[in-house]
């Protein structure tokens, strides 16, 4: 079996358009188009984040889908599984909106849809082939991509400069 | 002689045991693992039954097996199955009829129950509940039917909990408090100002400072309830959250240490080899002054279960501990957190406060301000995950204490 993708992130590209919080948010509407999605109410959120850290960098911030993660086993309600193809998920009609999730999670990208009461988080957007955040991103700062494909990737990138910097 | 055997026995079917269990399955595909459980009802998420007292889940929406990380296969779990003793001698438990049960490995996590204070008298009436199980629950649930006004003896998040519930059903409720304010495990009384007035916008009486001393019933079942103030409230149904205490009788005559709760080492492990112990049962140590400490909390039942597993699976797994306060949950519409060190008065720490109309912080950092140990939010809890990381790994704080104290605290500033 191939092994699944991930969104990966690489900070040094991001320069916080936050393109990928409104594709998210649309993808999360019920209407999925830009115009719909802002006369929705509740207006649909964004599950991913884009944070700024001194002195100019921007952070792109999305649920790791942790190996182990917090979230799943500090659950009070058995909401939160994590499925074939690891995507750990919030299943919202069990989840009853107590937090513990967020107060476990130590990235800090589980949200907290106030009108339903209900956690929020990536879902890897189960109906796309690419999620929403990945394919708005203009800069190749979100990748979507398996593990081994994406190391593969940073390594040839790494050696490429190692070169360069050899004078080769 | 009557006697079964498994390579693991769990006594105990709750949040430690059934995390115990499928932690063992993930690295055991064949060790035959047998759960003990005392109660009449398959493994349930016991924080959910508020819910079924306020008539809006059924137990089978409750169960643990087949849902969230509770997946695991093959795991024998026996119901009404209380054990009596151990024979640590002979490596098997004894049940209350009588026969035994072998182990290979044995974890004791038999939680805890209510604590039902000696000194109020007639709490034997009916109508009385400690909620704990779903058993108690059904019987409020019944019970409700004929409740105008039920009187909850104690402040904390069970009677809360169980006070919301009753609420929604259009009972009357009065909350009975010692402490000066609702609470007061887990925040002071000044910091729980926002939630105390949502609370008595929710409609719930609260009185403070005072204490109840009997329980008046007759054959109905309970009346009234007497208080030290020389009032009596009267009232079709008493709910006690007093807080509890482990169960650990079950021991008497064995060899294994117990001070208070179960002692276990950083290794989950009993006083005895092969033995294991976690959840409320268990004495386990505060990471932030290694003090020990026993809780009462699901998600640190989970955590110490998961690596009581572990271990027992021969996956050696050194447990860090846990936070004496750890919640977090709404109440009224105001969602909150307190965890680490958040009673400070008389303590040499640094303090930083922030009250809105609509949100309160108080975050603690220690004498010299370099660490954080304890942080509660009210009205907004955006990011108290990291709050507890911070917490937790006793990270200096010297590069981010501004937006920590601002609460514009992110991931991005652990990055660099």
């Amino acid at each position: 079996m191939s092994q699944p993708k991930e969104i990966f992130v690489k900070t040094d590209r991001c320069m916080g358009c936050r393109s990928c919080i409104n594709a998210c948010a649309v993808e999360h509407s019920v209407s999925k188009s830009l115009f719909g999605a802002i006369a929705e109410n509740p207006r649909p959120k964004s599950r991913l984040y884009v944070e700024w850290v001194s002195p100019d960098n921007k952070v792109p911030l999305v649920c790791r889908h942790c190996e182990d993660a917090p979230c799943m086993y500090a659950c009070i309600s058995g909401a939160i599984r994590r499925d074939a193809d690891g995507v750990v998920r919030t299943d919202t009609d069990k989840c009853i909106g107590c937090w513990t999730c967020v107060m476990v999670c130590p990235y800090g990208v589980i949200g907290r849809h106030l009108e339903e009461h209900k956690a929020v988080r990536c879902d890897r957007c189960p109906d796309r082939d690419v999620p929403a955040c990945v394919n708005a991103c203009p800069t190749g700062a979100l990748v979507y991509q398996t593990v081994p494909a994406y190391s593969g990737a940073v390594r040839q990138h790494a050696s490429r400069e190692l070169l360069k910097a050899e004078g080769g | 002689m009557n006697q079964q055997q498994s390579q693991y026995v769990i006594v105990g079917g709750s949040a430690a045991g059934m995390a115990a269990a499928h932690a063992i399955r993930e690295k055991d595909p064949r060790g035959k693992i047998t759960v003990l459980s005392a109660e009449p009802d398959a493994p349930y998420f016991r924080p959910l039954i508020p819910f079924l007292v306020a008539g809006k889940k059924t137990p089978a929406e409750m169960a643990m097996t087949g849902c969230g990380p509770y997946t695991g296969k093959n795991i024998v779990i026996q119901t009404r199955a209380r054990v009596a003793s151990v024979d640590t001698t002979a490596c098997c438990v004894v049940m209350e009829d009588g026969t035994r049960h072998g182990y290979k490995k044995i974890l004791f996590a038999t939680g805890s129950r209510p604590y039902v204070p000696p000194d109020i008298e007639g709490t034997d009436a009916e109508g009385v509940f400690a909620l704990r199980t779903l058993v108690d629950a059904r019987e409020m649930a019944a019970r409700r039917e004929r409740t105008t006004h039920a009187v909850m003896l104690g402040g904390g998040l069970l009677n809360l909990k169980a006070a919301f519930a009753l609420l929604e059903k259009g009972v009357r409720v009065t909350l009975v408090v010692y402490s000066p304010e609702v609470l007061s495990q887990l925040m002071e009384p000044e910091d729980a100002t926002l939630i105390r007035r949502a609370l008595d916008k929710a409609g719930l009486s609260i009185m403070t400072g005072v204490a109840a001393t009997g329980i008046i019933a007759d054959a109905s079942g309970v009346t009234a309830v007497a208080l030290d103030n020389g009032d009596t409230l009267a009232c079709q149904m008493v709910c006690i959250g007093k807080g509890v205490r482990p169960n650990v009788e079950f021991l008497a005559g064995s060899d294994v240490a117990v001070d208070g709760g179960i002692v276990a080492d950083r290794y989950t492990g009993a006083s005895l080899p092969d033995t294991y112990t976690a959840g409320d049962v268990a004495v386990t140590y505060e990471p932030v002054t290694g003090a020990p400490i026993m809780t009462a909390l699901w998600t640190n039942a989970v955590e110490m279960g998961r690596c009581a597993g572990l271990n027992m699976a021969g996956v050696k797994t050194v447990y860090t501990g846990t936070f004496g306060i750890l919640n977090a949950t709404q109440v009224a519409d105001e969602p909150f957190v307190s965890m680490g060190v958040v009673h400070t008065t008389g303590k040499d720490c640094e303090i930083y406060q922030k009250a809105t109309s609509s949100t309160f912080r108080k975050l603690v950092f220690d004498a010299n301000g370099t660490r954080l140990i304890g942080a509660v939010l009210v009205g907004d809890i955006t990011n108290a995950g990291l709050y507890r990381y911070v917490i937790r790994e006793k990270m200096d704080v010297a590069r981010f204490k501004r937006p920590l104290i601002d609460h514009t605290l992110h991931y991005g500033h652990f990055m660099r």
